[in-house]
């Protein structure tokens, strides 16, 4: 009888549990090694509901990954898969969430895309999801249906429900059962007879259309002739009936003058004028005879008339805008006013016409000296009220304009860009020799269709404290009733 | 009165001991681990004990878990039979198996084979003033008796679940497959589907525990034991006992701490 030591018997347990822990570590542990490897793709559905981290990721049933996380994002789920290196994902797959097994486990089914597609780089996303289909809103859905279908079956009860109900029907249908059998019987019995029918009714009206077709155009016009001519000859005879009543009795000119001789040589006197003035006006004399035969009168004529289509053209091509703008000098803690009308006659050219209100006015300070003292006086312009006058035409992206601006005069520049959506403006005026020159830079951005957001450098190199920066809104629009106004008012030529 | 007063001052009592014999078991704990880490490191003990503790239990083990997994098997297909979901008793079987039934009914059986047998043993020593004798011979009786104990049994409690583990899941494959007729693929599709490696190294930790606190428990009963023969029947009883109340105890805590 030999004995082992306690040591080797230890040693082999250990070695057997070792080996079974290991076997079952790889059994259900695989999953664990490998998907860690792998790359990460995300997907974003309306609904996760249902689906955990680690549920698994199938492709046609074979599960090739799994759920990575699952986070809130913009009020979605965002998904993310670990796939393993070798799946490779084209760029139009489709992913949705699936239910397996009476459990109601989810999982995420991807659906292959077109073959050859590039393939979905790590990180990037799914775009194509497919809804999931909610059991409560299929149930809410249903439910309603089910109700419509009840409302139509009960009209239907009520209608054919009862005895009363069931009688009618079977009325009907016995009616409708003899009907259909005496029908097929006269159609029976006279089937030759109909059919020859039919083919005589065919042939005809093929003969009057042909008829038709071939003298319509001549049928049309004989018969219009004659209308009018029976129109005419009645008048005609009537007229003639009359006249010839009135000379019988020596009545009217044509009478007297059949009757009488001085009537005749007045007459012919008469005409003999006549014969002389049409004369005059033909040979170009006196004032109707002039303007009948100048060429210059057509001419004028003719250049007036196409003056007034140019007028009324321009009214059409006008365009008015009207517009306010508030600036807030931000660091004066006050504000500017603006209220422009643009009128733009052509696509490229504009009239600016505008009041500008500035409450707080511009500071001057001056510096003179008389008998060695110097006084310092400062002013402020307070012109409650600016007037604005430009003119400006504008050159593809850019705009110059010039004119009165803020009551005096100036330049201006502005850039438009994207689409003319933002307007970069540089405006220069109020070129004073006390002051620097009223310099202002700003941008406008149009946020809504008629809405647009300032703000700028209001007189950044004043050196009178009068600088500062602004923020300010505008609002424009176009003027249809302004326009017609404008295109009424005389305009002396 | 005297009965309202009397009852007051049992429970007191109570209470105060629990609270005195909690602070002991630390306390030895504490020495256990100063005496461990303090050389020599002697194996030899220490593998005795293992074969004591580990390789000895392995057939009541055996016997329980393979058992255990088939009741399991049994009792949970009837259950799933309602919802056509046979094909989940396996996962349920071995889920069941490595994160609780293993490690727990492994920390019985030893508790009840081993730990009782610490405790009569050591108890047996200390009334017959072996232990006395130990100081006597300047050999401190923790590093001599305890720590080997302790070791052996906070070692060997994870491979005697492993094997618990195993051996349940096999005998739950066994009646599923073989008995009620559970097809055999789809019964380890959704184990190693539904089981993960956590569950069952989370299983083994405890048992950990559990072969910690059951060898604590057992030698502090013994060391602890006073009254001749009927003490160290008294004390083996208690160390089963409340090492048992105290693995239960301590795996609902380490269960929610860790899954």
């Amino acid at each position: 009888m030999f004995s082992i030591s306690s040591e080797a018997k230890v040693g082999l347990f250990v070695l057997i549990g070792m080996i079974i822990l290991a076997y079952m570590s790889f059994q259900v542990g695989q999953r664990g090694f490998t998907f860690k490897k792998g790359y990460l793709v995300e997907v974003q559905f309306d609904n996760a509901s249902g689906l955990a981290p680690d549920a698994s990721v199938q492709i046609a049933g074979v599960e090739v990954g799994r759920v990575e996380a699952i986070r809130l994002k913009d009020g979605k789920a965002l998904v993310t898969l670990r796939l393993p290196r070798e799946i490779k994902l084209e760029k139009d797959v489709t992913a949705a969430i699936k239910t397996h097994g009476i459990l109601g486990d989810k999982y995420v089914e991807i659906i292959p895309g077109t073959a050859g597609k590039e393939a979905l780089q790590p990180g990037e996303r799914i775009e194509r999801v497919e809804r999931q289909a909610d059991v409560d809103r299929l149930l809410n859905q249903l439910a309603a249906i089910a109700e419509d279908v009840k409302a139509v079956t009960g009209s239907l009860s009520k209608v054919m429900g009862g005895k009363e109900g069931v009688d009618t029907l079977g009325a009907i249908l016995e009616n409708t059962r003899q009907l259909t059998r005496n029908l097929n019987m006269v159609v029976k019995s006279n089937e030759a007879n109909l059919r020859a029918m039919l083919e005589n009714t065919r042939e005809l009206t093929g003969n009057l259309n042909r008829i038709v077709v071939q003298n319509d155009e001549k049928v049309g016009q004989v018969i219009d002739n004659l209308k009018t001519a029976s129109k005419e000859m009645e008048k005609t005879f009537a007229a003639l009936s009359e006249i010839t009543a009135t000379v019988k009795g020596g009545e009217g000119t044509l009478g007297q003058l059949i009757k009488d001789r001085q009537m005749a040589e007045r007459l012919s006197k008469t005409m003999a004028s006549l014969q002389e003035v049409s004369d005059k006006i033909n040979s170009g004399r006196g004032t109707i005879g002039k303007l009948v035969n100048d060429e210059e009168t057509v001419n004028n004529l003719n250049q007036s008339l196409s003056g007034l289509n140019r007028y009324i053209n321009k009214t059409e091509q006008f365009r008015t805008y009207i517009g306010y703008r508030g600036e807030y000098l931000l660091d004066k803690s006050d504000a500017k006013s603006y209220v422009d009308l643009r009128i733009q006659s052509r696509q490229d050219y504009f009239y600016l016409l505008g009041l500008a209100v500035d409450p707080r006015g511009r500071r001057t300070e001056r510096e003179s000296t008389t008998n060695n003292v110097t006084t310092r006086t400062e002013e402020w312009d307070k012109q409650g009220l600016l007037f604005n006058a430009q003119l400006g035409k504008r050159f593809k992206d850019f705009v110059v304009r010039g004119g009165i601006m803020e009551s005096s005069g100036g330049v201006g520049v502005d850039f438009l860009t994207f689409k003319d959506r933002l307007k970069l403006t540089f405006e220069a005026f109020d070129f004073s020799r006390d002051r620097k020159t009223h310099l202002k830079t700003g941008g406008e951005l149009r946020i809504f269709k008629n809405i647009y957001l300032n703000a700028g450098w209001d007189d950044f190199i004043s050196d009178q404290g009068n600088s500062s920066p602004y923020v300010g809104i505008s609002i424009r629009f176009e003027d249809e009733d302004l326009k017609y106004l404008m295109g009424s008012v005389p305009v002396p030529k | 009165m005297n009965f309202v007063l009397g009852a007051v001052d049992y429970v007191g009592r109570a209470v105060l001991h629990s609270v005195e014999e909690a602070g002991r078991i630390f306390q030895l704990f504490l020495s256990v681990l100063a005496w461990l880490v303090r050389p020599p490191l002697r194996l030899r003990p220490i593998f005795k004990q293992m074969e004591f503790v580990g390789v000895r239990s392995i057939f009541v083990v055996v016997l329980t878990g393979t058992f255990t997994g088939m009741v399991l098997a049994l009792q949970t297909y009837h259950g799933f039979r309602m919802f056509s979901a046979e094909s989940m008793v396996g996962a349920t079987v071995a889920l069941s198996m490595t994160r609780e039934l293993g490690p727990v009914l492994t920390a019985l059986m030893v508790t009840a084979r081993a730990g009782s047998a610490m405790a009569a043993e050591l108890g047996t020593m200390r009334v017959t003033e072996q232990i006395d004798a130990l100081y006597v011979m300047a050999a401190n009786p923790v590093k001599y008796l305890i720590v080997p104990r302790m070791v052996a049994s906070v070692v060997m409690l994870p491979f005697l679940t492993i094997v618990s583990d195993f051996v349940g899941v096999v005998g739950g494959y066994f009646v599923g497959v073989h008995l009620l007729r559970i097809n055999s693929g789809i019964f380890m599709k959704n184990i190693t589907k539904i089981v993960e490696l956590d569950d069952i190294f989370n299983g083994l930790i405890k048992a950990a525990f559990f072969g910690l606190i059951l060898s604590l428990i057992g030698c502090y009963k013994g060391f602890n034991t006073t009254g001749g023969a009927e003490g160290v029947g008294r004390a083996t009883t208690e160390a089963v006992v409340l090492a048992s109340v105290m693995i239960l105890i301590s795996d609902y805590f380490l269960t929610a701490l860790m899954f």
